[in-house]
């Protein structure tokens, strides 16, 4: 379509194109299955699950199970999860249920082990909150230590770079307005037919930032198009591969479904601060994070896709083969996807401190300055922590008071034989706590606040956290 | 050829052990990985099978320690091309081919010495395994 629109026009398209397919094959952690395990004998209440020692939820009547894609192994946790258990359920595999429960007069039963398959349930639908995000961040680190997120590990100071997303190849994208896409939608859902049930949660239309509701017989379905996933440290997911037809009902999507990856663009948002509002540090197109590298500051980066671009093609070419085989029926919504909903953030009714609000000045010094002259500064301020910095205030050390005791005991006249120049910081929009376990780890007492530049900011010191955090 | 970590002390750095041992055993040696400074460092190098065992004891006689770095190794069962490996490896190892598949190069690939891709792959399809010799299985060579 793409190719044709750009050789022959979008009149010349509407009339020789029926329908796009789309694909997209990704980590999407609010996925999940139901499950209906049937009633053993004597029956139980299930209070408390677990599937190959993965807890799974009991959002229901007695023998209901919800396996979210997420929830992790008791016995391996961030290794092995729902989204592994959901594969290996697909893939035909026996796994073991245990359960307990608390025991009633028509349910007297308190304790289940055994071992099922997906023959032996009675229902096994995947049935994803949110799936197929429009487009997605690209993601880096700022910091001096590399951090490990659900966009990956993500070395320190911007030594790579990770996006995820299909582009061009996205379902919303190429249908922007939702025209075609709706509850009822018949879509691709992991290798086997499956439809829209709604928007998703966290659906931000007017951002680009759609998702979607689907649900679909997981019997059906197959290990390769659903697969579990692990992120080191950040936990377990589940990679889907979701398609949507298009239908080319008007020159309007003939020229929508015409879009190119130089044409989406996303932000390029800085995960070492760990807010819900990221820093942004630059637009960037999917043409360009797929084209393995991105500039960030004059500095090129290497770039890495999460979701497997292989894996969405085929998605796509396996719903067009459907189509073409008459397997594939499309459908018409029953209702279209909102595209004026808003995605809120959450109402607090408790504000949680940050660095900036507990700093205070910090007291410095040049490096040109007498160890004597610091020491009478230390007792006039009555500080414990003096911060060294250089003309224009920018962090170059610190000296503690403990520092300055050493130098008289040694006999040391020079304040850089006693300075310390690795010094751990702390940034202003950082949450106290965060701030605070830092302290703990490298077991000192204070941290200077800096910003980009490493201008100091202030200090905040660990009396400072147990006045407010109360420890 | 096998890979072989060589590790250099303070005191072993101002002497040519790795030019002595060339010339002394004739046998080339490939250094692939070089990471040396006053202190010490480490040689990650490649040597001939053959030479292998007389290779290593010629490098323990003089005090360096030697070990055998794990290889790196792609499940490709396990790998669906996600790709998040690509960008990681500092020796660009790894590429997306044309069909978007996710190659691995294990002649660029520098092992356990790295194994920066490990833990990043959400597959968990790359694993560190035993280097073995390629005229004999694993299971009995001497160690």
């Amino acid at each position: 379509m793409k190719k044709l629109v750009e050789s022959s026009g979008v009149e010349v398209a509407f009339k020789e194109v029926d329908v796009v397919t789309t694909g997209t094959f990704g980590a999407m952690c609010s996925s999940g299955a139901v499950i209906n395990l049937g009633h053993s004998d004597p029956p139980i209440k299930i209070e408390h699950a677990w599937i190959n020692d993965v807890e799974v939820c009991h959002p229901g009547a007695a023998v209901d199970l919800f396996i979210g894609a997420t929830n992790m192994s008791e016995k391996h946790p961030f290794e092995y999860g729902g989204g592994h258990v959901i594969q290996d359920l697909v893939a035909g595999k026996e796994v073991e249920l245990r359960a307990t429960a608390y025991g009633t007069d028509c349910y007297p039963r308190t304790q289940l082990k055994t071992n099922i398959t997906k023959d032996d349930l009675n229902q096994f639908y995947l049935l994803n909150f949110r799936n197929c995000y429009q487009r997605y961040n690209c993601a880096v680190n700022t910091s001096d230590e590399t951090i490990y997120t659900y966009m990956s590990k993500l070395l320190p100071r911007l030594r790579n770079a990770t996006f995820s997303g299909a582009g061009e190849l996205n379902p919303l994208m190429n249908d922007p307005d939702y025209e075609t896409i709706g509850m009822g939608t018949r879509i691709f859902l992991g290798g086997a037919q499956g439809y829209v049930i709604g928007e998703g949660t966290q659906h931000s239309p007017k951002n680009l930032n759609g998702t979607l509701m689907v649900k679909g017989d997981a019997k059906k379905m197959s290990p390769e198009f659903l697969q579990g996933a692990s992120f080191t440290r950040y936990g377990t997911s589940m990679y889907v591969g979701l398609g949507v037809p298009i239908p080319i009902l008007n020159e309007g999507l003939a020229k929508k479904t015409a879009i190119r990856d130089s044409e989406i663009m996303t932000d390029v948002v800085d995960y070492s601060v760990p807010r819900r509002d990221r820093p942004k540090l630059r637009q960037v197109s999917y043409k360009e994070l797929k084209s393995g590298s991105i500039m960030i500051n004059d500095k090129k980066v290497r770039v890495s896709s999460l979701s497997s671009l292989k894996m969405a093609k085929k998605v796509s070419q396996t719903l067009k083969s459907w189509i073409e085989e008459g397997t594939f029926f499309l459908t018409s919504p029953v209702e279209r996807l909102p595209t004026d909903s808003v995605f809120k953030p959450m109402r607090q009714t408790q504000e949680i401190p940050f660095v900036v609000s507990v700093m205070h000045p910090a007291v410095t010094c040049t490096e040109n300055e007498e160890i004597r002259a610091i020491a009478e500064r230390i007792v006039t301020k009555s500080v414990n922590h003096i911060v060294v910095v250089d003309g224009a205030g920018k962090l170059r050390g610190i000296v503690t008071s403990w520092d300055i005791t050493r130098a008289m005991a040694e006999g040391k006249k020079a304040l850089a034989d006693i300075e310390t120049h690795n010094v751990v910081t702390a940034k202003p929009d950082e949450p106290l706590e965060i701030a605070s376990k830092r302290m703990a780890q490298h077991n000192i007492s204070a941290l200077p606040v800096i910003d980009i530049d490493k201008k100091v900011l202030g200090i905040v010191t660990s009396e400072d956290v147990s006045k407010l955090l109360g420890r | 050829m096998v890979r072989l970590l060589l590790r250099f002390s303070e005191e072993q750095v101002p002497q040519p052990i790795t030019s002595q041992v060339i010339l002394e055993y004739k046998v080339p040696i490939a250094i692939l990985v070089a990471h040396i400074n006053s202190k010490g460092g480490e040689i990650l190098a490649e040597v001939p099978d053959e030479a292998q065992e007389k290779i290593i004891n010629a490098f323990r006689k003089r005090g360096v320690s030697v070990t055998v770095p794990k290889l790196i190794e792609v499940d490709a069962e396990k790998c669906f091309s996600c790709g998040s490996c690509v960008a990681l490896c500092p020796v660009e190892a790894i590429s997306i081919d044309k069909d978007l598949s996710v190659e691995f190069d294990k002649e660029k690939c520098v092992g356990s010495t790295c194994s920066i891709c490990v833990d990043a792959c959400p597959a968990r399809a790359i694993k560190s395994v035993k280097q073995t010799n390629s005229e004999q299985p694993a299971n009995n060579r001497k160690k």
